[in-house]
């Protein structure tokens, strides 16, 4: 099987000067060999970016090869093997009029060092330069990756370029819906059997906790911006007002549950006990609230370098 | 008995209960006090002016009205904003804080004070922040007790959370959208609480006024129902949440529903689908109720209750199809981000390009709230502990609260009131237990102390009070706080021993207020006291400097151009421009048309030759840019440019892209190695526009990105340098007319250069200013 796209590349590349109609036939053999999807290496990133095709083809610049440790390219790959997939369900007449291809570092390093890439993966959009859909341009453009690596904004933005739009829809995510069913499946059936912890109302209140402390620390932010959990330089805790990292929010959230734990301790379960112990307790506990805060002091000025004041340490 | 430390023994019950009234009335003043002074730094330290940006336009509304009397406000339309298009302001607009100021204005006019209706503006966040105060006391009140409202009271007083927007100045609907929200969930608790219709009804006419002032009424809408749909959830379904939820929804949906601008969104989107889910709700189940305690067959009972199952769920089912047939309006952009946070950065970067509308990293919860924000875990928990109806709200409203501020920076306003209230429970719960005189009893059966410890939990607090005083008389003081704490574990003896743990504790506790004092202080006067319209920086001797570059911009346009002088600039601007310049402009901060603003941010992003058609169609005649290189002011137009490139990316996203304004290697520059589109752009142009001509030859730098930008500076042909500000913060450029002969004005400039240099250049007189 794989020596028909071999044999294939062999012949194009003898007949380079052929007509243009040819090199396109070959490229849809190419393309229905690889399931839609073009391997390139260097002999055949020219054939595909002739300078007088009537197609338009987008081409990713990837290294998946393990050596390399290229982790978005491998994050990226799944996406567009799916779009690429989803481009074969096109009508035969637009689907050869464009092609997606892929082109791995290892299969073509000259290519890579010809058009300047310094990082992987890359998209390029090559437009056509004859027939009807050509609009007298050449130069390739670069998609952006701003809306991540998801195949949906892919095959959107793709779409511009692209005869008709790529018939794309998202995949039917079964493991999800499998876990959502099975989960509130085992929630009826257990339903019985947790009902008294679900009606305690204790339950509830370390739920309600956990959510005021983990969002006030700042879950929120690093979920939409993304953060990441230590800094590169792998400190924990970020510099700046406006910034934070994963870990903080933990820290964070831990010494705040603790001084309100002291709290509730001084308020709720230290008035019941006897003498001896009560005073034992209120001056631990004390203790502990003046350390820890000191210690969110500390925290807080590495964050706020102007902050005047300061408490123990 | 034995007591820690003696006590009077001589004080009747009726003068402890007349001290402690009176020093409450105090106390309060005292606390309204503090309210409206610690917001006047921005008084103090620059001048009687309105802050920022909305406020402009509030305080230019609030002119035509004092002026112009409320049927003209009614009914403005001003053609000046978002020229061509202009602006239903009367139909577009909250009016509550305007009508708010008008009624003062009349009010002190009609008693012969003269007050300017600016100073008026000024003064109103910090008087409304007093009865903020007030409002949280009683709300609290109704939780535990007089003592922890007070502390609540002087919590939210003073709390950087509020006076983040709320200091002399800031003019803006929150200024008295928190007191009506405060006073709403007030009256909304005694009404549930008494079952009374009476408080039913003064809920809905708060919440009017907090729909007429703030659209952030969104949250009551649906605080309330989630709070009756809890409780019913809980079996806690009562004749009297029956009557109150009743009588708020009924009567604060349809007097809603006569601001013009809210309309007949309570019945047709589904921010306020929630609300009138609940309503319907709780009709079933009241008539469930009803039938059930006439009817005893134990068969009826089960229909009734799949009737009510089945009821439920049509409903359900309907509004959901209802939404999807279109007939109910989904939620906006706007709420929706809220739960879908990447939705605004994809759909709307008009909404996410908004500062105030990031997410908010846990420094900026310390800085709003410092010490009360690890006091509130401790205060719901003591809620659970307790848990009546009024509990549960503040449980909700902590949860969802803490999760909406977490979202959004601008939300931790609606976060603020109630960790101030659940950390007021906790502390002032902290306080009764160690300020309480008696020591119990080491035997656990002492009689009267056992009465005073296990008040009834539900009965009200007079009640316990009498009691308490009545078994202890001799230490009245410390009972009337030690009953107002109610033992749940009625059999274990419950106090302090000694007198040393009293003190460690209270000195403790004492320690963190007086810090929490000079925290607040400290946040106030150096991060939310700023106008932002003047700026303040220090000279080298310490003295104040301040740089007025803004007014200095907008009283030039005042001046020197002609009245109908269209200006563009980007959309930050619009409101100071139409407030302090009185001049037309393209767009402004409603921001309610988004293809204008990406219209403008074209102009910005493109080069000369595209922009000036663009700047003609509109009949712009000046463009204003904010530009800090000068002096380091980062607030500035180069630093927001991705978000016009953003915005106009997301209208045309053939000719604007994002990626062809950074460097090849993905940075963000301005100097040498800055791509073609961004050297080309009419922003970068005018922004820099003879910017290297300051240093003299020498390498002139960009204070803000520090970056050198090339000595040679762009060159603009379509447009003309009117006029820039001492520190060149603001620079204003005149749109050239078409040629005369019917060239472009690129060729007639070229001709008109290559003829003879005859643009003279005025000697530089500016200098930088060292800060």
């Amino acid at each position: 099987m794989l020596l028909l796209p071999l044999l294939a590349l062999f012949s194009l590349s003898l007949t380079r000067a052929a007509p243009a109609d040819e090199t396109r036939q070959s490229l849809v053999a190419l393309a229905a060999a690889g399931g839609g999807l073009i391997k390139l290496d260097s002999a055949s990133y020219d054939l595909l970016t002739a300078p007088n095709r009537d197609w338009s083809a987008s081409i990713e610049f990837t290294a998946l090869d393990p050596r390399r440790r290229c982790a978005p390219c491998k994050e990226f790959a799944p996406s567009w093997h799916s779009v690429a997939k989803a481009w074969t369900k096109a009508p035969k007449a637009h689907r050869d009029n464009h092609f997606f291809a892929t082109l791995d570092f290892d299969d073509g390093q000259a290519v890579f060092q010809k058009l300047g890439l310094a990082s992987a993966p890359v998209v390029y959009v090559y437009p056509p330069t004859a027939g009807p859909r050509a609009k007298g341009r050449s130069d390739p453009s670069k998609y952006d990756f701003s809306h991540g690596f998801e195949a949906e904004p892919l095959a959107q933005h793709l779409s511009n370029h692209t005869p008709i739009p790529i018939p794309y829809s998202k995949p039917f995510d079964w493991a999800r819906w499998t876990t959502f069913g099975a989960g509130f499946l085992a929630f009826a059936v257990t339903l019985r059997f947790i009902s008294p912890v679900l009606q305690s109302r204790w339950t509830w209140a370390i739920g309600t906790i956990l959510v005021s402390l983990v969002m006030t620390s700042g879950y929120m932010f690093t979920r939409i911006r993304g953060s990441p959990f230590i800094g590169q330089d792998g400190s924990w805790i970020a510099g700046g007002f406006q910034n934070q990292f994963g870990q903080e929010v933990q820290v964070i959230a831990v010494v705040y549950g603790t001084l309100g734990f002291a709290f509730v301790m001084l308020t709720m379960v230290i008035p019941y006990q006897s003498a001896q112990r009560q005073r034992f307790q209120i001056y631990l506990w004390s203790t502990i609230i003046m350390l820890v805060y000191s210690i969110l002091i500390v925290l807080f000025k590495v964050k706020n370098r102007g902050y005047p004041f300061r408490l123990l340490m | 008995m034995p007591t820690a430390f003696p006590l009077p023994s001589d004080l009747s019950p009726a003068t402890v209960t007349n001290t402690a009234s009176l020093l409450r009335i105090v106390a309060l003043s005292l606390i309204s006090g503090a309210a409206i002074a610690s917001r006047l730094f921005a008084v103090i330290n620059f001048e009687s002016i309105i802050h920022e940006f909305d406020p402009w336009f509030n305080y230019r509304a609030t002119r035509v009205l004092a002026s112009k009397g409320f049927y003209e406000f009614w009914n403005w339309f001003d053609p000046t904003a978002w020229y061509p298009l202009g602006r239903v302001v009367g139909g577009t607009v909250y009016p509550g804080l305007m009508a708010t100021s008008g009624v003062i204005y009349n009010f002190l006019h009609a008693l012969n004070l003269p007050v300017d209706i600016r100073n008026i503006c000024v003064m109103l966040a910090p008087g409304f922040s007093a009865l903020t105060a007030w409002a949280t006391y009683m709300f609290t009140k109704e939780l535990k007790d007089e003592s922890a409202g007070l502390l609540a009271a002087a919590f939210i007083g003073i709390v950087p959370g509020y006076i983040s927007r709320s200091v002399a100045g800031s003019y803006d609907n929150e200024a008295i959208a928190i007191f009506l929200l405060m006073f709403t969930f007030f009256c909304w608790i005694k009404a549930l609480k008494l079952g009374s219709a009476l408080f039913g009804t003064l809920a809905a006419v708060f919440y009017f006024y907090m729909v007429a002032a703030w659209g952030g009424y969104v949250f009551i809408t649906n605080m309330i129902p989630l709070h009756g749909l809890v409780l019913i959830l809980m079996g806690r379904f009562s004749s009297r949440l029956y009557v109150a939820y009743s009588s708020w929804y009924a009567i604060g949906t349809l007097s809603s529903m006569q601001v013009p601008f809210v309309g007949f969104q309570p019945v047709s989107t589904s921010e306020h689908m929630a609300a009138l889910g609940v309503f319907g709700l709780l009709q079933i189940v009241a008539f469930t109720q009803l039938v059930r305690s006439h009817v005893s067959s134990k068969q009826f009972q089960d229909l009734l209750f799949l009737a009510l199952v089945t009821v439920g769920l049509l409903g359900f089912v309907g509004v959901v199809g209802l939404t999807y047939k279109g007939v109910i309006a989904p939620w906006t952009g706007r709420f929706y981000s809220l739960w879908d946070t990447g939705y605004a950065k994809k759909h709307i970067p008009i909404i996410a390009s908004v500062s105030e509308h990031q997410p908010t990293a846990w420094p900026s919860f310390f800085m709003d709230l410092q010490f009360l924000i690890f006091l509130f875990p401790a205060g719901v928990v003591l809620c659970f502990h307790q848990l009546r109806d009024e509990h549960v709200f503040v449980i909700i409203y902590a949860a969802m609260a803490s999760y909406f501020a977490g979202v959004m920076v601008r939300l931790m306003l609606t976060l603020t009131p109630v960790v101030c209230v659940a950390s007021a429970v906790a502390f002032s719960s902290l306080l009764d237990t160690y300020l309480d005189a008696a020591e119990p009893a080491e035997a656990a059966d002492d009689a009267s102390e056992t009465a005073s410890a296990s008040g009834s939990n539900s009965g009200s607090k007079k009640a316990k009070k009498a009691t308490a005083s009545a078994a202890t008389p001799g230490s009245a003081l410390g009972d009337i706080v030690a009953a107002a704490t109610p033992a749940k574990k009625g059999e274990k003896v419950k106090g302090i021993f000694g007198l040393d743990t009293r003190l460690a504790i209270i000195v403790n506790a004492f320690g963190m207020l007086a810090f929490f004092v000079f925290h607040c202080t400290w946040a106030t006067a150096n991060a939310y006291s700023s106008p932002s319209v003047v700026l303040a920086s220090t000279n080298p001797d310490g003295s104040q400097h301040i740089i007025d570059d803004f007014r200095e911009a907008y009283y030039w346009l005042r001046q020197n151009t002609p009245e109908t002088a269209v200006v563009m600039s980007w959309w930050d601007y619009g409101y100071q421009i139409a407030g302090m310049a009185d001049r037309p402009t393209l767009v402004d901060n409603n921001t309610w048309n988004n293809t204008h603003i990406a219209t403008v941010g074209k102009a910005m992003s493109s080069s000369e030759e595209v922009a000036y058609p663009i700047l003609r169609k509109h009949d712009v005649d000046y463009v204003l840019v904010i530009f800090g290189g000068l002096l380091g002011y980062s607030g500035d137009d180069i630093n927001k440019f991705l978000w016009m490139v953003r915005i106009a990316q997301g209208v045309w996203p053939e000719e604007i892209q994002e990626p062809n304004y950074f460097t090849p290697q993905g940075e963000y520059r301005v100097d040498d190695k800055a791509s073609t589109a961004m050297k080309n752009s009419l922003m970068y142009k005018m922004s820099y526009y003879r910017f290297a001509e300051l240093f003299g030859g020498g390498q002139a730098t960009d204070r803000v990105r520090q970056q050198q930008v090339p000595k040679i500076g762009p060159t603009l042909d379509y447009l003309d340098e009117a006029y820039t500000t001492e520190n060149w913060i603001v620079r204003i450029y005149e749109v050239r007319k078409e040629d005369l002969l019917g060239r472009d004005l690129k060729s007639a400039n070229a001709f008109a250069k290559g003829k003879k240099r005859k643009r003279s250049k005025p000697v530089s007189r500016r200098r930088a200013i060292v800060n």
